[in-house]
């Protein structure tokens, strides 16, 4: 085990991917790399998103940063120490929410925390997180019973209410029509701004990684690799039809066309 | 009358499940046909000698709960109407089914004794056994709840534990397959020989048939719940235990019931069989004791009451499934 002690001479960031790979075998039993070699870090407390063509592996780098799988080269560490399982203290939302279907949205909500708490869990806590995600009078209700909105909200909860030092997010907003995800959008947002938990999201729609996040990680396909990472500090909140929200698009458009 | 498939725009469920519409023809020609049953038992003398009086009670409360059913779905209730619309064609078949059947046994003879024994006669057998057949119903279900409960139990560990521990399934599933796959009823002389009291070698038979079908349906369950289920688990902080009791047990339980139905089946089956061969009671015992008589009426009005018994289980099974998977979208 590579303890704190044994890292801390390096001068490591809060998360730090290093020069990590991950290799699948495909159909003829030949090594297939999924993401070769990636760099790169991030501060506590920042918003990354991390876009790309689909294939181009910016899920499978999310679940190796989670701990959910584990590169066949280079390693993760957050906050110092090295990732090899995941843990309450990383925060995963999953693409289609992954919420349990034979729960209900109070229970959802509620598991996590009464896992790690034990039986006497702070209820206020589960109300309050209810509150914030506009999901009063659904607590009983069953995910299927559900919008999709409201299913996302849900899954952001059930990670937020553990209170992670790094929040997961794989597109979770992906399958929402444009309505319900700008609100999931801003909920994301202000969530952020609120409990300054550092987040990385992983979605395929540049407006939204723009409109979120400070830094934005570019990946190319065949293998995955990180093109460039760019810089996005336009003043918050932002407005999306704002002169310099339509130049940093042009500018992403850009970099995903070069291949 | 219309032939139209089920509606699939309509909301209410029980709309859905009681299609046929009110029509108030049909409830009139149904109390008409019950009558008609009613009327010719009366009139129509018999040629066998049969004690009518209980047979002419049922028509009886028949003929009263669809004049109650007739008027509350005209004059009152929606639900009523729903229900009874639906069931009025039913009715009147059944009514007709047993003008015919009462002719052709009882009044004509057509069908004769003592093979062949009119729904009257069997009434009335029930009615003289009631507590023989009582204490006999009564002795069946508890040996077929003890075992079945059993039963399942056994099915459901042995399911999880193959479904869910790699060095579990590579140890014991092939030997499993194999005990499991064999009848039940296959096991029958042994049983009698090993287990101390006959009543223990007929709750492991019954056992012996309930615990592979569910069993092998749980594993299946277990499989099939997706990987996200297990992943979100362990980002959320749960250990083995809970993983088991809040994602591994609600995954499954779907496919749990469906091994439970298939269960049910064959549990009676061996029930009945059991019974048959050791018991001193139950309704297996009955209708073997009645064989040994020549009482064919007897064995009639066992199977009467089989056919009810069992179809109330049924029921609460089919309750108990809709409580525990009231979560997915569509149930039934």
């Amino acid at each position: 085990m590579e303890t704190h002690s044994e890292l801390g001479g390096m001068n490591l960031a809060f998360l730090d991917v290093k020069n990590i790979t991950r290799e699948l075998l495909n159909n003829n039993n030949k090594k297939l790399k999924i993401i070769d070699n990636i760099n790169f870090s991030v501060e506590k407390g920042e918003f990354l998103s991390i876009i790309g063509p689909s294939g181009c592996g910016k899920t499978t780098l999310l679940r190796l940063i989670s701990g959910l799988d584990r590169p066949e080269e280079g390693q993760v560490t957050v906050a110092g120490e090295r990732i090899v399982k995941p843990d309450v203290s990383r925060g995963y939302v999953f693409q289609n929410g992954g919420l349990y279907p034979w729960e209900t949205i109070e229970k959802n909500i509620s598991l996590g925390l009464e896992a790690v708490q034990g039986r006497n869990f702070d209820r206020n806590l589960v109300k309050h997180f209810i509150e914030i995600m506009g999901l009063q009078n659904f607590e009983n209700a069953y995910p299927s019973q559900v919008s999709g909105g409201m299913a996302q909200r849900t899954a952001l909860a059930r990670s937020l209410i553990l209170q992670p030092q790094l929040l997961l997010l794989d597109e979770p907003m992906g399958a929402l029509d444009a309505f319900t995800r700008a609100d999931v959008q801003n909920i994301v947002f202000k969530l952020w701004r609120d409990t300054k938990t550092t987040m990385i999201l992983v979605t395929h729609d540049i407006d939204e990684a723009i409109y979120l996040s400070q830094k934005i990680l570019v990946m190319t396909p065949h293998p995955g690799r990180v093109k460039e990472v760019v810089k996005n500090d336009l003043p918050f909140p932002r407005k999306r039809d704002s002169t310099n929200f339509l130049k940093q698009r042009r500018k992403l458009q850009e970099i995903l066309s070069f291949e | 009358m219309s032939f139209s498939k089920k509606r699939e725009n309509s909301s209410n469920t029980s709309e859905k499940k009681y299609w046929k519409s009110w029509n108030i023809k049909w409830n009139f020609f149904s109390i008409l046909s019950v009558l008609v049953a009613l009327l010719e038992n009366v009139f129509i003398s018999s040629k066998e000698n049969v004690n009518n009086g209980s047979y002419r009670i049922f028509l009886g409360c028949y003929l009263i709960y669809l004049v109650f059913i007739y008027l509350g779905g005209h004059y009152f209730s929606l639900k009523v109407r729903l229900f009874g619309g639906h069931f009025a064609q039913l009715n009147f078949i059944l009514g007709i089914l047993l003008c015919v059947q009462d002719l052709l046994t009882e009044k004509f003879s057509i069908f004769s004794l003592p093979y062949f024994v009119s729904f009257a006669q069997v009434l009335d057998q029930i009615n003289e056994d009631k507590s023989l057949l009582l204490q006999s119903t009564g002795a069946s279900l508890l040996l077929w709840s003890l075992s079945f409960a059993f039963g399942t139990l056994i099915g459901i560990v042995l399911g999880i534990l193959i479904g869910r521990y790699r060095q579990f399934n590579y140890w014991s599933l092939p030997f499993l397959k194999v005990i499991g796959i064999i009848p039940a009823a296959a096991w029958m002389p042994l049983t009698m020989v090993i287990f101390p009291t006959s009543y223990l070698a007929e709750i492991s038979l019954i056992v012996l048939s309930v615990w592979f079908p569910v069993a092998f349906m749980t594993k299946g369950g277990v499989e099939n719940i997706s990987p996200t289920y297990f992943e979100a688990a362990h980002t959320l902080g749960f250990n083995e235990i809970r993983i088991i009791r809040k994602v591994v047990i609600p995954g499954a339980l779907p496919n749990i019931f469906v091994g439970i139905f298939t269960a049910t089946g064959l549990s009676f089956t061996m029930l009945v069989i059991s019974e048959m061969v050791g018991a001193r009671v139950g309704l297996g015992w009955y209708i073997n004791w009645a064989k040994g008589t020549g009482n064919y009426t007897q064995v009639y009005a066992a199977i009467t009451i089989m056919a009810i018994l069992f179809s109330c289980i049924f029921i609460v099974i089919n309750k108990l499934q809709g409580t525990a998977l009231r979560w997915r979208p569509t149930v039934n």
